[in-house]
């Protein structure tokens, strides 16, 4: 019998806040309503999944966001559907004694595994180490017990911005050092929480995992693009741009491609499901998206007020604006033509001959 | 007076092919740097003037004509004529390679020698391959970037272009070889044209040159 008189959860999570988380991730998963007491009864069961959240190279913005959603009946939602054995900024225990619920969950119960930040791997990965065991050990002693693997913030999923190039410590993401599991990717720097709980109550009421897109995404949250579903489009077709930050079409709020949105370039739900409970996403406060879900966005989102990244022109150490590299090439083909015309012409005169005929 | 004789080079299909791979690139790169910068800033609010979304209306008729002429080469280059087929042009054989050799010397006024073909000569036969190549990755990135949600598109591009963005961004940078590549290719039709009465330019509408009878 679910638990919806809330015996077992949290006292604070009354049952109204708590209908409402799981109707809010019901929506987000594009559920029908009827699903919704499923949802309900799953998240409800006495039985909790135990979940380890092993922390690497981040800065806890992931952490964060979920913790202190301004609507705190999603953070205790997901705090109480699930049994958090090992969360290094939460947890009560401490030294020893958190090694030793860490060691205990792995070795006799199963668990689901939540990683939050990137790997390193350089020199024997020796930048990020936790109680004396680098990041690449602890992955590889946990990760092959978990039943799966949710990689949270871009950090985790792809390594994020510590593998900005030149990526001094070698930083990757979970799928590029565990095989043979089932890994979800749920990246943003930070996600939207509701695409996390989304997938934990998927998992719990269905029994698998969502389906993904070819970046192990769960589609329910990263299958759209945001310029497709942005409130700004109608401006975008038309031809009504922002030129500059603060100018007069900025105050009018137009489209913000031109100051570097890249909204058509990314796929995630902020436009739709938007942030903190009070309806808002960067591009609806005047900021254009900076593609924080995608694979290599600090490389190739950058510079974030530009439409497209800048070229490297090999050997000399420049970075230039692809259009200024192409004139320059038209340009000098175009000289080239101009010099090779003037040669066949001048050798014409010289040795006085015509053309063949 | 030397005597001419007229010889048939190119299939109508070719010649369709040029005409719609040339003109849908005019058409490509025109509305292309409109997507790139919107110049235009319509400042009437509600005048429907659309102009965003016909620019990229264009581009895509554009694109999918410019599609259709990339697939008639492919069929061509395997099933054409003689002068059609990639072997004709590949830089791989001893007779290939040394007209590619002799027509470098040719053209940088070295040599006055020529080895006269009815096909293409090497040299622009290696940068018809290339445009070639240049053009189906324009193809692959297009779509992706068109279709991103359809997973035959996602699964291809994902793999080939690793995000959207690294997909717009070839595209974008590979669309300067378009602009590049006729400046030299319409240059060099002219001076071989005033070089040697072939009739090379008339050839790509007429599907005829003219050789020196043996
Ligand atoms: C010679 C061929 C082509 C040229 C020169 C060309 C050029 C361009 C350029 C310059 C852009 C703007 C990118 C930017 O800087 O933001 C663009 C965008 C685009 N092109 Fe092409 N393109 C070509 C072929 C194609 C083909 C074959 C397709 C296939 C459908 C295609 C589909 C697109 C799409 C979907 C966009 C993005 C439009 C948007 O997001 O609003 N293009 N193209
Ligand atoms: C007014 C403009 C143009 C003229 C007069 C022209 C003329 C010609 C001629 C005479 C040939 C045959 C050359 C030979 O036998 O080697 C040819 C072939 C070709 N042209 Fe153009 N051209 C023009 C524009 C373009 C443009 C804009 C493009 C594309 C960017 C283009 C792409 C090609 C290609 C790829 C071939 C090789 C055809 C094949 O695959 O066999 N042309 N053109
Ligand atoms: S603001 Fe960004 S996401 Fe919205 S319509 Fe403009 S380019 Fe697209």
């Amino acid at each position: 019998m679910a638990d919806t008189v809330n015996k077992t959860l949290d006292p604070q999570l009354d049952r109204r806040g708590f209908l409402k988380g799981c109707t809010m991730a019901a929506a987000a998963l594009g559920l029908s309503d009827a699903m919704i007491p499923k949802l309900v009864e799953a998240a409800a069961t006495a039985e909790r999944p135990r979940v380890i959240w092993l922390h690497f190279q981040e800065c806890t913005g992931c952490t964060e966001s979920l913790l202190r959603a301004s609507h705190p009946d999603l953070a205790r939602l997901i705090l109480d559907i699930i049994s958090l054995d090992y969360h290094e900024t939460i947890m009560a225990a401490a030294g020893h004694q958190a090694e030793h619920n860490l060691q205990e969950t792995v070795n006799n119960h199963p668990f689901i595994l939540v990683v939050e930040g990137a790997i390193p791997t350089k020199d024997g990965g020796i930048y990020c180490k936790i109680a004396g065991k680098t990041a690449m050990d602890i992955l590889a002693e946990v990760a092959p017990k978990a039943s799966a693997i949710i990689a949270i913030g871009t950090c985790a999923a792809f390594g994020g911005v510590q593998a900005a190039s030149p990526n001094p410590t070698g930083a990757v993401g979970v799928q590029d050092l565990v095989s043979g599991k089932p890994i979800i990717n749920i990246p943003g720097c930070p996600p939207n929480p509701i695409a996390f709980l989304g997938t934990v109550l998927h998992y719990l009421t269905f029994k698998r995992l969502p389906a993904l897109d070819s970046l192990n995404r769960p589609l329910f949250a990263y299958g759209r693009r945001i310029h497709d579903h942005c409130e700004r489009r109608a401006h975008f077709d038309e031809g009504r741009f922002v030129e500059q930050y603060g100018d007069e079409f900025h105050k009018l709020g137009y489209c913000l491609y031109k100051v570097g949105c890249k909204g058509p370039e990314t796929f995630n739900s902020c436009p739709a499901v938007r942030f903190n409970d009070v309806d808002v996403w960067p591009v609806s406060v005047g900021h254009g998206c900076v593609g924080c879900s995608e694979p290599n966005f600090w490389d190739t989102m950058t510079p974030f007020y530009e439409r497209l990244p800048m070229v490297k022109i090999p050997g000399a150490g420049i970075v230039d604006n692809a259009d200024k590299i192409g004139k320059t090439v038209l340009g000098a083909t175009a000289a080239a033509v101009g010099i090779h015309a003037a040669v066949g012409i001048g050798k014409r005169i010289i040795t006085g001959k015509k053309s063949e005929e | 007076m030397a005597t001419y004789e007229k010889h048939h080079a190119w299939s109508i299909l070719l010649r369709l092919f040029h005409w719609m791979f040339a003109l849908s690139i005019v058409f490509l790169v025109v509305t292309g740097f409109y997507i790139n910068n919107p110049w235009t800033n319509t400042m009437i609010e509600g005048s429907a003037s659309f102009p965003m979304a016909t620019m990229r209306f264009m581009h895509y008729i554009a694109a999918y004509t410019f599609s259709a002429a990339v697939a008639i080469r492919l069929f061509l280059y395997i099933f054409g004529n003689a002068q059609e087929r990639v072997w004709d042009i590949l830089p791989i054989s001893g007779r290939n390679l040394n007209n590619l050799k002799m027509t470098l010397l040719n053209y940088s006024y070295i040599s006055d020698e020529h080895d006269s073909r009815l096909g293409h000569n090497i040299m622009a036969g290696t940068s018809y391959l290339i445009t070639f190549v240049i053009a189906l990755t324009m193809i692959l990135s297009g779509f992706f970037m068109l279709y991103p949600e359809a997973t035959f598109w996602q699964g291809w591009g994902v793999k080939v272009f690793g995000s959207q963005q690294s997909a717009r961004f070839i595209h974008h940078i590979l669309m300067w070889w378009f602009m590049i590549f006729p400046v030299i290719h319409i240059y060099l039709c002219i001076w071989n044209d005033c070089k040697g009465p072939e009739g090379l330019i008339s050839s790509i509408f007429t599907g005829v040159k003219f050789k020196h009878k043996a």
